[in-house]
């Protein structure tokens, strides 16, 4: 299995530039409050559970949900009103390095079987972040981006490598692969740095991906504020049509009687599918915006209109993937006496779990490149900024190539930024449809 | 649906039963055997099953005695694991099924409006003709029914009795957090028996549980099924007639048209049945 030693390094990378885009939208004092504020429920639970295991469930429920309400409350507010607070390095050294170099060390530990080892790795992975906290300036990165790549890209990369070299001696040249990708790129690096080569004058450059948009000048316009608008649209999209579209599959296929009523159901959703999108900005026009009195082109209407269009397909193929769930599994369950939601949960949803994350994912794929509806719902087509709350104006891709198609349509977007953006819009789907494949690959081959 | 355990009560055993004579599909010959200690732990009254308009079983009666394994033969799609299914009541969840008739367990008709059928199966266990582990470890695989019935504390000492019981201890001990999936087909059928009988249940049902099997793995099912008999009811379908005469203490013949024609203890039915037709199906010259 190479592609095994390869992809951790990859999802790494891909981790570490969405770690980035969320960091810029969160300022590592309110992350370190929202931390903390989950932080303080989960060590109650852990506390209740040792202290008292015969509290009620509804008891322990409650207890829980209400300080959860409560900290989320209070503790951000608190932690940012604070009158001395560390460096943004430290916090998120602390917070997002810790954990990783503990789940590192426990990874390390299972591999290896030896304690020992599992700690120093873990302890080594924690220095060399606050390593990067301390001293990232002095390598021409600032402190907070050195952090965040440190934690989460080098240092499980580095100690996945480490593992797999010690662990598994025969699989050593496995690792090559990985490394004549990395050495070669960076080798080409100082080539083309020390020669002063002119390659191809490309348009994506670190200023077209970092800028924001430019009326008077294609050179100088740049994709930033739409490339996190569409990461955060795809989040809202996401947290809202999975557990609807999952939980409608799962009472559908498990639950349903089979009746008229369902059949109706049954072909509604199917007919849904292949609604033209645009309706369903007109739908998200209607509800979201005249019915319910949001305001046009917030990030809430956005997400929740691309989240009704991507519903039905959703529903369509985690239905499939919970239909493909061998029957005899579901037997051998009912026949130790298991309720509907037992054998749901414990048998059904493990299985199917990976076909529906891949129909998840490429309907969210379809959703990120969508336009018409963001239009009907009123997206601004230019925007400077990421949206700071849900209900604040975001922009989107799609919206940001229609606008500099046609609002300033002319040879310089035209030969320049359009494709640029083009070229990044298809890189993130393409992205996100390999993470889909694999993950079905994944899952064939375990089968 | 409740998790609890209902009707405990129906635990105790029926009063004794057994000298009452064995039911014979009607206008059969009666049996003539002398009256015998067993308990009845099993009775069904008058069974037919439907499956929409189709009859899959005639009116069937028969008493299970306890701890002893009655095995049921009979030609494909006479109606075997169709009567098996009604003592769980697994049939409920075919929508086409309907049953008619009591089938009682203990004293208890498990048909009765205030039984539940989840209830019910914890204590009456079951193992399919085609091993179905879940895609779980090994040791889950077993732990699976003392997790969803909530049992407390470790179930280590359970899983490893279980395992040891159903034969396959030795062959795992070392691999337990492996996939279920990983071992062999008869392991993999042994791990359903443990899994079966980890939660202790009255009456085990077995579906053709070693059809898919070799002989050497057959062997091991079978002694195993004589061991369980000892602490556990075994009702066994199979399609192996030395199998059933190896085996079973008590034989029922279903045929074809879903009903039982001959119920006896195995060694009369193999040797002097009392039906010609049955005697036909055991030599062989009908299916
Ligand atoms: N789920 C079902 N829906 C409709 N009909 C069914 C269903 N299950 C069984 N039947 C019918 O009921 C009859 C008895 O089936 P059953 O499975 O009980 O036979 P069997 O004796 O176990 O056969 P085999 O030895 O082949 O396993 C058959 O005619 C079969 O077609
Ligand atoms: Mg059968």
């Amino acid at each position: 299995m190479p592609s095994r030693v390869i992809s951790p390094a990859g999802s790494a990378r891909h981790l570490a530039s969405i770690a980035i885009v969320f960091l810029d939208v969160l300022p590592p004092l309110v992350w370190l409050g929202y931390v903390l504020a989950l932080a303080l429920p989960l060590a109650a639970s852990v506390a209740i559970e040792r202290v008292d295991r015969q509290l009620p469930f509804l008891a322990r429920f409650g207890l829980l949900a209400a300080l959860l309400v409560a900290s989320l409350l209070f503790v951000p507010g608190v932690v940012t009103s604070m009158p001395t607070v560390p460096t943004g390095s430290i916090i998120v050294a602390v917070t997002l390095g810790g954990p990783i170099a503990a789940i590192v060390g426990r990874f390390a530990a299972g591999r290896l079987e030896n304690r020992r080892t599992g700690l120093a790795v873990g302890g080594g992975s924690f220095l060399a972040v606050l390593g990067a906290a301390f001293l990232g300036s002095s390598v021409g990165l600032a402190a907070l981006p050195a952090t965040i790549l440190t934690s989460v890209s080098l240092v499980p990369a580095a100690a996945y490598v480490l593992v797999v070299a010690i662990d598994r001696p025969g699989r050593r040249i496995g690792l090559l692969l990985p490394a004549v990708v990395f050495g070669g790129a960076l080798l080409g690096a100082v080539v083309v740095d020390a020669m002063n080569f002119a390659g191809p004058n490309s348009w994506i450059d670190w200023g077209f991906l970092t800028g924001v948009h430019n009326s008077s000048s294609a050179a100088a316009a740049g994709f930033y504020p739409v490339i996190g608008g569409s990461i955060i649209l795809m989040v809202i999209v996401a947290v809202l049509a999975f557990p609807l579209g999952v939980g409608t599959a799962v009472y559908l296929e498990e639950y349903a009687p089979d009746n008229r009523f369902t059949r109706i159901i049954d072909v509604n959703i199917s007919n849904l599918a292949g609604v033209p999108s645009v309706v369903y900005g007109l739908l998200g026009l209607g509800l979201f915006i005249t019915y319910l009195g949001e305001s046009p082109g917030t990030a809430l209407v956005g997400g929740a209109t691309l989240g009704l269009l991507i519903l039905p397909i959703v529903i369509i193929s985690a239905r499939e993937a919970i239909r493909s769930v061998p029957d005899s599994m579901r037997q051998a369950s009912y026949g130790m006496g298991a309720t509907r939601w037992q054998t749901v949960k414990n048998v059904v949803l493990p299985e199917a779990f990976p076909g529906i994350l891949t129909g998840t994912i490429l309907a969210i794929g379809r959703a990120i490149g969508e336009t018409a509806p963001l239009v009907v719902v009123g997206l601004p087509s230019v925007i400077y900024s990421l949206p700071t709350d849900l209900s604040s104006s975001v922009g989107a891709m799609p919206m940001q190539i229609y606008a500099w198609a046609s609002l300033y349509a002319g040879p310089g977007f035209y030969n320049s930024a359009v494709p640029a953006g083009v070229v990044v819009l298809l890189v993130v789907l393409l992205a996100m449809n390999s993470v889909a494949i694999a993950l079905r690959n994944r899952y064939q081959r375990e089968n | 649906m409740s998790n609890e355990e209902p009707t405990t009560e129906a635990r105790t055993s029926a009063p004794d039963r057994s000298s009452a004579t064995t039911s014979v599909d009607a206008g059969e010959e009666t049996s003539d055997r002398a009256a015998e200690p067993d308990r009845t732990i099993v009775e069904a009254r008058n069974i037919d099953v439907w499956y929409d308009e189709d009859q899959a079983l005639r009116d069937v009666s028969m008493e299970v005695p306890e701890k002893k394994v009655t095995a049921m033969i009979g030609p494909s799609g006479c109606g075997k694991s169709t009567f098996l299914r009604c003592i769980n009541r697994m049939n409920d969840l075919v929508d086409a099924a309907r049953v008619e008739g009591e089938l009682l367990l203990g004293s208890k008709n498990v048909y009765d409006a205030d039984v539940d059928p989840i209830a019910l199966r914890r204590r009456v266990g079951i193992v399919f003709q085609k091993p179905n582990p879940f895609p779980k470890s090994i040791y889950d695989n077993v732990a699976y029914g003392l997790e969803i019935q909530d049992v407390e504390g470790g179930h280590d000492a359970i899983v490893e009795r279980s395992l040891e019981r159903a034969a396959l201890w030795e062959e795992v001990e070392d691999r337990l957090e492996e996939s279920g999936l990983e071992l062999s087909g008869g392991q993999q059928q042994r791990l359903c028996i443990a899994r079966a009988i980890a939660t202790d249940p009255e009456v085990l049902l077995m579906d053709e549980p070693a059809s898919a099997l070799d002989p050497i793995a057959t062997n091991q099912i079978e002694d195993l099924i004589e061991d369980l008999a000892e602490e556990y009811t075994v009702i066994i379908v199979t399609h192996n007639m030395q199998q059933a005469a190896r085996i079973s203490d008590k034989t029922a013949v279903f045929l074809t048209g879903g009903e039982l024609v001959e119920f006896d203890d195995t060694r009369q039915v193999f040797e002097s049945p009392q039906s010609q037709r049955v005697e036909d199906y055991i030599t062989g010259k009908f299916g």
